[in-house]
């Protein structure tokens, strides 16, 4: 062989170069923070929660090559899990981890039942089935209202502790470096299994339906592992975004829109690309929950009012800004910020 | 050499819709044998590997493997799998259907005011509240669990995957690599059959999925050698030029360790030294004991390198018999060799 064994052996890196760049910079921003009153940190903790559920949607939408819209409805699943497992008006009350915990299994669970019946559906037709499963789950949880508390939400939430301490709502930035360290874990996780035998049929079968079978590779069981990895996640973070604001707000909140920022995130981000989905998380999230209502303030302090006239509110040109991220991404940089492939190793 | 055929073809008729592609068609592969299928465009002779392969269904007829038909059997695995997809839509439509009763009972009824929840209590309450009155919904979502998994299971009991696991790899006429994976991962995705990670090992990176992995490469940079694409096994699969993509599905198949490959044209696209060098490459194929089976349109390479040929015009089979046999056979040089010499 006249190959050295370096460079077959190469195993991959518990992060890529990208990553360790990407988390030594989020966690660098607090820094920041300690010089410059920039406020962000509270506001950023919302994006590390939808990165988490970009990386869940990445692993369907980006490893496996399904098309799923309805992502959000697992986000609400974990939330209301969580809420219910934890909540104080609730009998049960098992804590932060174990409700967090509860809410990874009960959506992989969820994941996997809405999974088994659509497997067989390709393409446009999987897209269709997802997109009404969104809709169905936010009527459940809507009408069962004796277990969901209906359109009022489920609050007050627990928050996290972790080591003894127990984070206050005026502490944001433990909580930036909690949700920081769980994206990180998350991160690691999903990382280990793209390079493993799980990941490689992953990819087989969005690359290759056919090719992948006539090679012993069962598509029914990769994707059914694909859809559970990818809703147990966006549980996490679905738990964690309701963690945040002490509720699950109404179940009208995990609409098609969220899905759609979600599979925005992973676009935008770079589709297939775990460094991506998180870079798009910053991009999308940071826009809309960091840049945009910061614009707002700075624009009522310098008297342009904004109560008076919906065109000066930044806050109403979201979408239009959505669409024109889409739009351009499409045009230059179709692959996204940052292209898989590109990042590995 | 044995005396079961690796592959025996019994009267395989391939119809789609008023088409017959394949007609009656039956067809032995020794052991061990290099075996080419021959014909003019559109005689079927693709359908058929599909049909070996599992691609397809023959409409009539059976594939036999190594002596044995690749059918799922309604085996005790079969019967589990109906009884937990039964039990589990039984389970869901009970307490979908109840879901606010249940609730009720099993929760409600349970709590006591800063008391901790009495979980066992609740899930006998859960349990004997769904037997009481979740009888029809659990009966019926049960039955119709059970037949759907039925209905799924009889109609995909011989498909790739299952004919694949017996040993038969293959490549593709249109080349079907992973175009965005590297030739290592290409051929890798080719071990899986053979791969025993599974989802937990993979995911926290055992040492046991890490050691499987390296071997995995290892092999695959062998196998890469083998076929003769030197090194660069990091490359993406569609960087490559045609000739060398051909190659990649070869070293793809026989990375299953299969005791059959079947070739579909390897030689196509090729250019005289690519072909002599495939030759060559089929020949060290064969030398490590797997069986060859290829389609090809180039006679220099089914005249030089198979031992038994088989010729399918419209779908039927007209002659099969050594080269030389079929270079005198009139048949077939009305039907195909004879186009060849007048041009």
């Amino acid at each position: 062989m006249s190959q050295s064994p370096s460079t077959v052996h190469r195993p991959a890196g518990l992060l890529s170069r990208g990553q360790c760049i990407l988390f030594g910079a989020l966690l660098a921003l607090p820094l920041l923070e300690l010089v410059f009153d920039l406020g962000i940190s509270a506001p950023t903790r919302f994006v590390l929660g939808f990165a988490i559920v970009g990386i869940g949607l990445n692993v369907v939408v980006g490893f496996t090559g399904l098309l799923h819209l309805g992502i959000a409805a697992f986000m609400a699943i974990g939330a209301y899990a969580f809420a219910i497992l934890t909540c104080t008006i609730y009998p049960f009350q098992i804590g932060f981890w174990p409700g967090l915990l509860a809410a990874l299994l009960i959506g992989a669970v969820a994941g996997a039942f809405l999974g088994a019946p659509t497997l067989r559906l390709r393409g446009d037709y999987l897209a269709i089935v997802t997109l009404g499963f969104g809709e169905i789950v936010q009527d459940l949880l809507k009408n069962l209202e004796l277990i969901t508390k209906g359109t009022q939400g489920i609050n007050p939430l627990p928050t996290p502790w972790f080591f003894g301490a127990t984070f206050a709502s005026d502490t944001p930035k433990s909580w930036y470096f909690l949700y920081l360290g769980i994206l990180l874990a998350c991160t690691m996780l999903v990382r280990n299994l793209e390079h493993s035998r799980i990941g490689r049929q992953w990819f087989a079968v969005r690359e290759d339906e056919l090719a992948a079978r006539c090679m012993a590779i069962r598509p029914d069981r990769v994707k059914l592992t694909a859809l559970a990895v990818g809703a147990g996640l966006a549980a996490v973070g679905g738990a964690l975004l309701a963690s945040l604001i002490s509720s699950t707000g109404e179940p009208g909140n995990y609409d098609f829109q969220i899905s759609i920022l979600a599979l925005c995130i992973v676009i935008v981000g770079g589709i297939g690309s775990l460094t991506g989905v998180i870079v798009g998380a910053l991009v999308m999230v940071g826009m809309n929950s960091i840049l945009l209502p910061m614009l707002g303030q700075k624009l009522q302090q310098a008297g342009i009012g904004t109560t008076t006239s919906v065109y000066l509110a930044p806050d109403n040109y979201k979408y239009l800004l959505f669409g024109l991220a889409l739009v351009l991404m499409m045009r230059f940089k179709p692959k996204g910020i940052v292209a898989a492939k590109e990042e590995d190793h | 050499m044995s005396a079961v055929p690796i592959i025996e073809v019994d009267g395989v008729t391939m119809r789609f819709g008023g088409l017959v592609a394949v007609n009656d068609v039956s067809l032995m592969v020794d052991q061990g044998s290099i075996t080419a299928v021959i014909g003019p465009n559109g005689a079927g002779k693709t359908t058929l590997f599909n049909a070996i392969t599992g691609v397809y269904d023959p409409s009539a007829g059976r594939v036999l493997i190594a002596g044995k038909e690749t059918v799922v059997p309604l085996d005790a695995k079969a019967w589990w799998s109906f009884a937990v997809f039964g039990i589990s839509s039984a389970f869901l439509a009970a307490v979908f259907l109840h879901a606010e009763g249940l609730w009720l009972h099993a929760v409600t009824e349970n709590y006591e005011y800063l008391k901790p929840f009495p979980w066992m209590k609740g899930i006998m309450d859960a349990a004997a509240y769904v037997i009481a009155h979740g009888g029809w919904a659990a009966l019926v979502g049960g039955i119709l669990g059970a037949a759907g998994r039925f209905a799924i299971w009889s109609r995909t009991r011989r498909t790739p995957e299952i004919v694949a696991e017996s040993g038969v790899a293959r490549t593709f006429q249109n080349i079907r690599l992973f175009p965005e994976l590297s030739l290592a991962e290409n051929v890798m995705v080719g071990m899986d059959r053979r791969m025993r990670a599974g989802f937990c090992a993979s995911l926290l990176r055992l040492p046991s999925a890490s050691l499987e992995r390296r071997h995995a490469r290892e092999e695959a940079a062998r196998l890469i050698e083998f076929v003769g694409l030197g090194t660069k096994i990091d490359a993406l699969a569609r960087s490559l030029p045609y000739g060398h993509q051909r190659r990649l599905e070869i070293a793809r198949a026989l990375a299953s360790r299969p005791s059959v490959v079947l070739l579909d044209e390897p030689a196509a696209g090729m250019n005289p030294t690519e072909t002599v060098e495939l030759m060559e490459l089929i020949r060290r194929i064969q030398s490590t004991r797997t069986t060859v089976v290829l389609i090809e349109h180039h006679m220099r390479v089914v005249m030089g390198i198979s031992e038994k040929i088989a010729v399918l015009d419209h779908g039927e089979k007209i002659a099969q018999g050594n080269p030389t046999e079929i270079r005198n056979d009139p048949r077939c040089i009305e039907a195909y060799l004879g186009k060849e010499d007048l041009g």
